[in-house]
């Protein structure tokens, strides 16, 4: 027994020798063995991301139905999308409005809730996984089909409002309501972003409250001047990643309207018209040229942010410059 | 750290979730152990279900080497499933299709050619209609039954409301005061709004003489004529003598959200054979009466393939897939399980044999159509392709107009264009 717990930092020390002597070496040897330890990232990257991007920018010049051969018509489904294609403008106006509404209530909320737990003691690590715990379901069409089935006629929501002499009907409906049903679901997930503003709370050092305190300030004051500075990285962070998202939202949209995108285009989201036109109408060219403006656009919004964010995100060790 | 730390990994992920947009995944099919496993797939409601699942199980007796797998799922959403399946070339190996699919299959090179099979026999389908599963000179389907368009209704509450029932050749205009006169007496919808539907258009244009699709593909009606008939229901719906916007929107193919099904009108209109799930929501008092024509007693009406069966070109087992066809189309006693639930049956020995013993519902359909023999204009040709892409357009152009955010004119003609540009 004792022989065998005092081996362990032996060979602790032996292992750390052996990498740091190998360390110095690795520049030398041929880099072999690192591309084998890469290549499931690499082939997964490679087949299943960077080719499939190629041969979609390829398929946005052509017409392609899936069946026959791709026909090259050069730019002609762009010019179709910004020229004629009515409905195309309605599912940007809709995806617009979507992250528009979803991605601050989400943040607010989760930063909202992140300020509550910070300061709970007893019980913190349950309401912390009781609060993600959406966030894990989230992708799921159930929880999406559930969403709808509460939002329906007749269902919870239109339930408890009736009686609260509200009769709206079914949320998922009705234009307008519909729009704000899918959001809810999206800000109801707000676990995600909400980890990440826990860990960045607890990175502000106390002795700046403390500080603020003897000064006098009270708590908006502190919230105003210390939290929400110390904290505009994360908070930069999360909008980045959040807006991203919710301008690729397409499940519950799909499950909530049913696949439609109802009622009256008000749920079309880019992606829900992206894939109607891939896969219901065929249209797979077309809806790659619409793939590819979507990525295009994603890029100059958050190339936007990130300019913006010179304004209003503080680095506190870039704090001299 | 460096002050660019958190910058450079905002990059990072940036990067990273951008190019999760892009990224397509596909999928695969397993096997199983010594047995010849087949897919099948269908559209339908769960009386038809019961029914496939009983009639498979037969079938699965005779052939104990093959083992079927079925899915079924409501109308909108099969043909969606099917043609993502069908892209990744992972089409089922027997699919149930529509009268609006087979071109667009056949000429795709999903569809395995039956005519070849010498496994399948079809001596004893009436000619006309196995005609209508042949693209190209080649038999790529076969049709399963023959349907036809109905206004189906809750005879009870029909009655109640003091309104006298349906007579062949009422006109559209007759239609429409019935579902007013049901409005007011009942408080629900007379009827679900016909105005979101391509199939019921059809209908209503073909009384006037006119057609979907011309015979050299091009669009058969202009925007004035799907103007007025859009003015028409908008004035309807407004009246609350069809049913309202939002449950209009909630359509989906299946008989459960069809404003008779929820309990909101009183009547619907809708597929014969498909109607039968009726049953289960409203007890035996749905019945069917004939499709309304036009003022000058043209009717629109038209007998069709109700759907058809085919099988995919790249199965691993054609062999199994042309035996599970030819059950389904040929055997006894799969005919008397499965009945009329796909439509009266195509195969003339079998339809003479189960008409008499039909009961239910079955004998609804079978004595809805025997009344309508003779009396209804030679179908349309099949659809052409772009048309399963047009059914959707027309349900989202009519919802800008039942909403309220369209004129039916703005509407109809955005509905034009959009099949112009699909037709080309």
């Amino acid at each position: 027994m004792t022989t065998t717990t005092r081996t362990p930092p032996k060979r602790t020390a032996e292992r750390t020798a052996r990498t740091g002597s190998a360390g110095r070496r690795s520049r030398r040897e041929p880099q072999g063995a690192a591309w084998v330890f890469l290549s499931p990232w690499v082939l997964g990257a490679v087949v299943l991301t960077l080719l499939p991007m190629a041969v979609s920018l390829y398929l946005s010049f052509t017409d392609y139905n899936m069946f026959d051969a791709p026909q090259w018509i050069g730019l002609r489904n762009y010019t179709q999308m910004f020229t004629e294609d009515a409905r195309y403008w309605r599912s940007v106006v809709s995806t617009l409005t979507y992250v528009v509404i979803a991605v601050p209530l989400q943040l607010g909320l989760a930063l909202a809730v992140a300020l509550a737990l910070k300061s709970i003691r007893r019980g913190r690590g349950f309401y912390r996984s009781a609060f993600y715990a959406p966030s894990l379901l989230g992708a799921s069409m159930s929880i999406a089909l559930v969403w709808r089935a509460i939002f329906n006629d007749g269902g919870t929501v239109d339930d408890l409002l009736s009686r609260a002499g509200l009769d709206i009907g079914g949320w998922v409906n009705r234009p307008g309501w519909a729009l704000l049903a899918v959001a809810l679901l999206t800000v109801w997930q707000f676990g995600a972003p909400m980890v990440i503003f826990l860990a960045g709370l607890q990175q502000i050092p106390s002795e700046l409250y403390e500080a603020a305190a003897v000064d006098g300030a009270g708590r908006w004051r502190q919230f105003v001047s210390i939290t929400v500075p110390m904290l505009s990285p994360v908070i930069f962070f999360n909008l980045v990643l959040q807006t991203i998202q919710a301008f690729q939202v397409f499940t519950p949209a799909f499950a909530v309207s049913g696949g439609k995108g109802g009622p009256a285009d008000s749920t079309l989201f880019y992606t829900l018209y992206l894939y109607d036109r891939g896969f219901t109408a065929s249209h797979m060219g077309y809806a790659s040229a619409m793939a590819w403006v979507l990525l295009v656009a994603i890029g100059i919004v958050t190339a936007l942010l990130f300019r913006s964010s010179r304004g209003w995100v503080f680095y506190a060790n870039e704090e001299e410059r | 750290m460096r002050a660019h730390g958190p910058r450079v990994s905002c990059v990072v992920v940036t990067v990273l979730a951008l190019c999760a947009a892009l990224a397509a995944c596909g999928g695969g099919s397993g096997g199983s152990g010594g047995k010849t496993v087949l897919r099948y797939s269908w559209w339908g409601n769960p009386d038809r279900a019961a029914r496939t699942e009983k009639a498979i199980a037969l079938f699965e007796k005779q052939h104990p080497g093959i083992e079927v797998q079925t899915s079924f799922s409501g109308y909108d959403t099969y043909i969606q499933k099917l043609a993502t399946q069908a892209a990744g070339g992972d089409a089922p190996d027997v699919m149930q299709l529509d009268y609006r699919q087979i071109n667009q299959y056949a000429q795709g090179g999903v569809l395995l050619d039956l005519g070849k099979q010498k496994d399948l026999r079809t001596g004893d389908f009436d000619k006309g209609l196995l005609g209508t599963g042949v693209v190209d000179d080649t038999q790529y389907a076969i049709p399963m039954g023959r349907g036809t368009q109905a206004v189906v209704y809750d005879a009870a509450q029909w009655r109640k409301a003091g309104v006298p029932e349906p007579r062949a050749g009422w006109t559209w205009k007759k239609w429409a005061w019935a579902m007013g006169r049901l409005a007011e007496a009942t408080g629900k919808a007379g009827s679900v709004d016909p105005g979101h539907n391509e199939d019921w258009f059809e209908i209503w244009l073909r009384g006037q003489g006119k057609s979907l699709y011309t015979e050299d593909g091009g669009l058969g009606f202009t925007t004035g004529d799907l103007t007025r008939y859009w003015e028409w229901t908008s004035e309807l719906r407004k009246r609350g003598a069809v049913s309202s916007a939002e449950q209009t929107t909630q359509l989906d193919g299946t008989v459960e959200n069809q404003p008779l099904g929820r309990g909101k009108a009183v009547s619907d209109i809708n597929w014969d054979a498909p109607s039968s799930g009726y049953e289960a929501l409203l007890g035996k008092n749905p019945k069917l009466a004939p499709m309304p024509v036009a003022e000058d007693g043209t009717p629109g009406q038209y007998f069709k393939p109700s759907m058809f069966v085919g099988a995919a070109a790249k199965t691993s087992h054609p062999k199994a897939a042309v035996a599970l066809i030819d059950f389904l189309m040929n055997d006894r006693e799969a005919a008397e399980i499965l009945g009329a639930n796909r439509g009266i049956p195509a195969n003339d020995r079998l339809r003479k044999r189960l008409i008499p013993e039909l009961d239910g519902f079955d004998k609804v359909v079978a004595d809805y159509q025997s009344g309508l023999e003779g009396k209804l204009k030679d179908p349309p040709q099949a659809p052409l392709q772009g048309d399963a892409a047009l059914q959707r357009t027309l349900q989202r152009d009519y919802d800008q107009v039942s909403f309220g955010k369209m004129s039916p004119r703005k509407a109809a003609g955005q509905f034009v264009t959009a099949a112009k540009a699909e037709l080309r």
